[in-house]
């Protein structure tokens, strides 16, 4: 058990504190690239031989964003801005950027203004997915996404490589995965915030380095007996869950988190690269099969039903959805994902996430009234 | 206090009931169609709509139709029931709120707290080029009226220089699976002949418009800015139509006339040219029109009106790709918008630009926001900008549209005084 909470405070180190983690990678010669999510190919950095590190703003109260950001500007977005503003990036050698939304279309502009010092590289998913020309159009986005990180890094992005990478990042989705099932079965020890903690890091740490860490931890977790969790239990959805404090009042109410699809967490995991003889064919492929994301076209209601099955396979009590304040593609997707949850018989929440207020108060009297349901 | 007898009002020019005319038909038509049981389409404003002119389809506009309801004041209570009942949050664009509470309420064939109103689709077609909102809109209505999507994706571009290889193919690629899909799901075969007519009408009226627009660079001009929005509706809807030539030509004549013989339909005497960035504020439109023309400014251009410039060779489908893809500033990098009105603000001898900081159009504040400084940089003009919103009435605010552009004049006239600007 001792074993599991020093773990378990590991994880929680880096993902309460990327820049440490990003200053050591510097400090060991290598290079880091920082990668906007949440669908940036982290592959072809780490096949270019370099660091690639996720960009999720943080809790900052902006000052300066507001020159190049409009106040609609989500909460995630504004404290990206804000960060790079006040040179928290200085040291990325470059940073990439999927233009998946209208504020990552603002932002790539914003950002060549406001954070001259770490050149951009922006790049955009095809979206009409069923039109056969679409893989093939992301196979060459992504190779030009190569040819300028060559060019501003000097790196070399070689087939090989890129091949192993994507093993690499399958191999670390897979031990992410099994992460979620032991923690559901050790609710009693992974709580809200320490099943937060192991995904957030992964968005910071190198994968190869991560992957053998929750190995680890899960090998613990399965060697402790099962625990059956007698409180609520809830299935987040959105964009992200923060801050911890956030997390902390599912805990003080005996709230457990039995699954998630946040873009900072399960999202990252549950579409395999499949295989193939051509790595950039191959993570077009994966995009190809990405399912129930607000940021990916679908006609069908996906999403909904696909959190009503989460939902039910886990034993949930209900769905939260974390809404990223002013993110537009998921204040489209809550409407029916919300009633789809409902019609399923089961309540859904909406928490409002904004990353510049430490400042809980509403969804904490929702989560009350959640628990007295 | 004496009654003051109402002010004649001025008849409208003949180009301009010919487009009234022209957009009371195209909603007739559609109604008939629907009411024949045959399809009816709503559709994006800048999708390649020379595919279903060819097929015949009966196409309305839900964003040009959300600007015809907002100007007559009726959008207040779509917007109230997309946000209500249809628990739509209120962050996102106030066109998709206005037209999604409308598709709800169609769904009561007796509605009619709305004008106009358009009939429900059976299909719809999405561009993204002016935004990513328009494809979770779209999406959304799919969903709820359980209808087909015809999408043709456009890549936003966000560097500068020319298109590559592999964005002309998809765009291509998609446009041709656009035709295949349509002759399955409408049993029908496609008309390339016609569709080369069709291009070709798209284009003879594209370049009209184009000139229309450009006459206004005339100083003093020959319009009132505002006017130009006016004209977009042939240009956005019937792009493909006949009847669009005959109203562009009777506006261009109108306009040289007006040129010739030194008259304008601006209100006042023209002592400022202004670039207005963004769309109109519907619900506010005469009180902004009466205000800008209380300070002797004509916004004798704006932004808007130019990203229905799609120019391609008939015929050249790589060229009507590109042409999607790239009209709208908005699917163009902030540098790359910048440089086009910089050059507007040239050619049109502009004084200033005024923004509007659009609460429902994220894409277009991003590009103010970042964009403002290029502007006064390269062109040295002052730039302004209010805060509003296209369709929801309850962002703008009178007094503070007044107050910014008084201190825009101030910097204009003292321009004008110190710097010699004519
Ligand atoms: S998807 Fe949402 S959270 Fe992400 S950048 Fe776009 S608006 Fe922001
Ligand atoms: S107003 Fe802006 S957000 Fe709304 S549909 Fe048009 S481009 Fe998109």
């Amino acid at each position: 058990m001792a074993d599991v909470k020093a773990l378990l405070g590991q994880f929680e180190a880096m993902a309460a504190d990327p820049k440490a983690l990003m200053d050591r990678y510097i400090a060991e010669g290598k290079k880091v690239v920082g990668c906007f999510p949440p669908y940036t190919p982290e592959e072809l950095v780490h096949a270019a031989g370099m660091v690639p590190m996720g960009l999720w703003g943080g809790q900052v109260t902006p000052s300066v964003a507001g020159k190049y950001n409009p106040i609609f500007t989500c909460s995630l977005m504004r404290s990206c801005m804000e960060l790079g503003m006040t040179g928290a990036y200085e040291g990325l050698s470059a940073v990439i950027m999927p233009m998946l939304c209208d504020t990552y279309r603002g932002m790539a502009g914003a950002w060549r203004v406001g954070v001259p010092g770490v050149p951009l590289i922006a790049f955009i998913h095809p979206q009409n997915r069923t039109d056969p020309g679409a893989r093939d159009y992301l196979a060459a986005e992504y190779r030009t996404v190569a040819e300028r990180l060559e060019k501003m890094t000097g790196a070399q992005v070689t087939e090989e490589a890129l091949q192993k990478s994507i093993d690499v990042y399958n191999d670390h989705a897979a031990a992410m995965l099994d992460f979620c099932r032991a923690a559901n079965e050790h609710l009693d020890v992974v709580g809200p915030v320490a099943r937060h903690a192991v995904m957030k890091s992964a968005r910071f740490a190198e994968k190869a380095e991560h992957a053998a860490l929750v190995r680890q931890l899960v090998e613990q977790l399965d060697a402790l007996p099962r625990h059956a969790w007698k409180g609520k239990k809830l299935v987040l959805t959105g964009i992200t869950a923060e801050p911890d404090s956030l997390l902390e009042m599912f805990t003080a109410h005996g709230i457990a988190v039995v699954a998630d699809d946040l873009a900072q967490e399960s999202r990252q995991y549950r579409t395999p690269v499949p295989a193939g003889k051509d790595g950039f064919d191959r993570l077009a492929g994966q995009w190809q099969g990405r399912q129930g994301c607000s940021m990916v076209h679908e006609t069908r209601a996906e999403r909904g039903q696909m959190l009503v099955d989460m939902a039910k396979e886990t034993g949930a009590d209900g769905v939260a959805v974390c809404l990223m304040r002013f993110c537009d593609v998921e204040e489209y997707d809550f409407p029916y994902i919300s009633r789809d949850v409902e019609a399923a018989g089961m309540p859904c929440l909406c928490l409002e996430i904004d990353q510049s207020t430490q400042n809980n108060q509403q969804n904490g009297t929702k989560i009350q009234s959640f628990v007295e349901m | 206090m004496a009654e003051t007898a109402p002010k004649p009002k001025r008849e409208l020019p003949k180009s301009r009931q010919m487009v009234n005319e022209m957009t009371a038909k195209v909603y007739a038509d559609a109604w008939e169609a629907k009411r024949r049981g045959e399809p009816v389409a709503w559709s994006t404003a800048i999708f390649p709509l020379e595919v279903p002119e060819t097929f015949g389809i009966n196409v309305l506009y839900p964003e040009n139709n959300a600007a015809a309801v907002s100007a007559k004041h009726y959008g207040d209570g779509l917007i109230a029931h997309a946000e209500g009942a249809l628990r739509y949050p209120i962050n996102i664009c106030s066109y998709a709120r206005l037209n999604l509470g409308m598709a709800d309420k169609l769904r009561d064939a007796a509605f009619d707290g709305a004008d106009p109103l358009m009939p429900l689709p059976d299909l719809l077609f999405l561009a993204n080029n002016s935004c990513t909102q328009l494809m979770k809109w779209y999406e959304n209505l799919a969903r709820d009226l359980d209808i087909p999507i015809f999408f043709v994706d456009c890549l936003y571009r966000y560097d500068e220089g020319e298109l590559e290889p592999h964005r002309i193919a998809y765009g291509r690629g998609q446009i041709e699976k656009l035709i295949a899909d349509l002759e399955v799901f409408l049993g029908k075969k496609f008309d390339w002949d016609r569709f080369l007519e069709v291009q070709k009408r798209a284009q003879i009226n594209t370049k009209l418009f184009d000139e229309c627009v450009a006459l206004n660079s005339t100083k003093p001009s020959p319009m009132d800015g505002f006017d130009l929005f006016s004209y977009m509706a042939p240009q956005v809807i019937c792009r493909g139509k006949e009847i669009t030539t005959a109203i562009f030509e009777q506006w261009k004549a109108e306009t040289l006339e007006r040129i010739a013989s030194g008259t304008t339909t601006f209100r006042g005497e023209e002592k400022y040219r202004v670039h207005w960035e963004g769309i109109a504020c519907w619900p506010n439109l005469s009180y902004n029109l009466k205000t800008l023309s209380s300070y002797g400014i004509n916004a004798v251009i704006n932004g808007y009106v130019t990203a229905w410039s799609l120019h391609y060779e008939p015929g050249d489908l790589d060229g009507m790709a590109r042409a999607y893809q790239t009209a709208s500033t908005n699917s163009l990098s902030t540098q790359a918008i910048m440089d086009k009105r910089s050059k507007t603000i040239e050619d049109y001898a502009c004084d200033g630009m005024l923004c509007h900081v659009n609460r429902s159009c994220k894409l277009m504040t991003f590009h103010i926001f970042v964009g403002r400084e290029m502007i006064e940089e390269k062109n040295g003009v002052p730039v302004a900008n209010f805060d509003g919103d296209q369709s929801d009435g309850r962002v703008f605010s009178e007094a503070q549209f007044e107050t910014r552009l008084q201190a825009m004049t101030e910097i204009m006239a003292e321009r004008k005084r110190t710097e010699g600007v004519k």
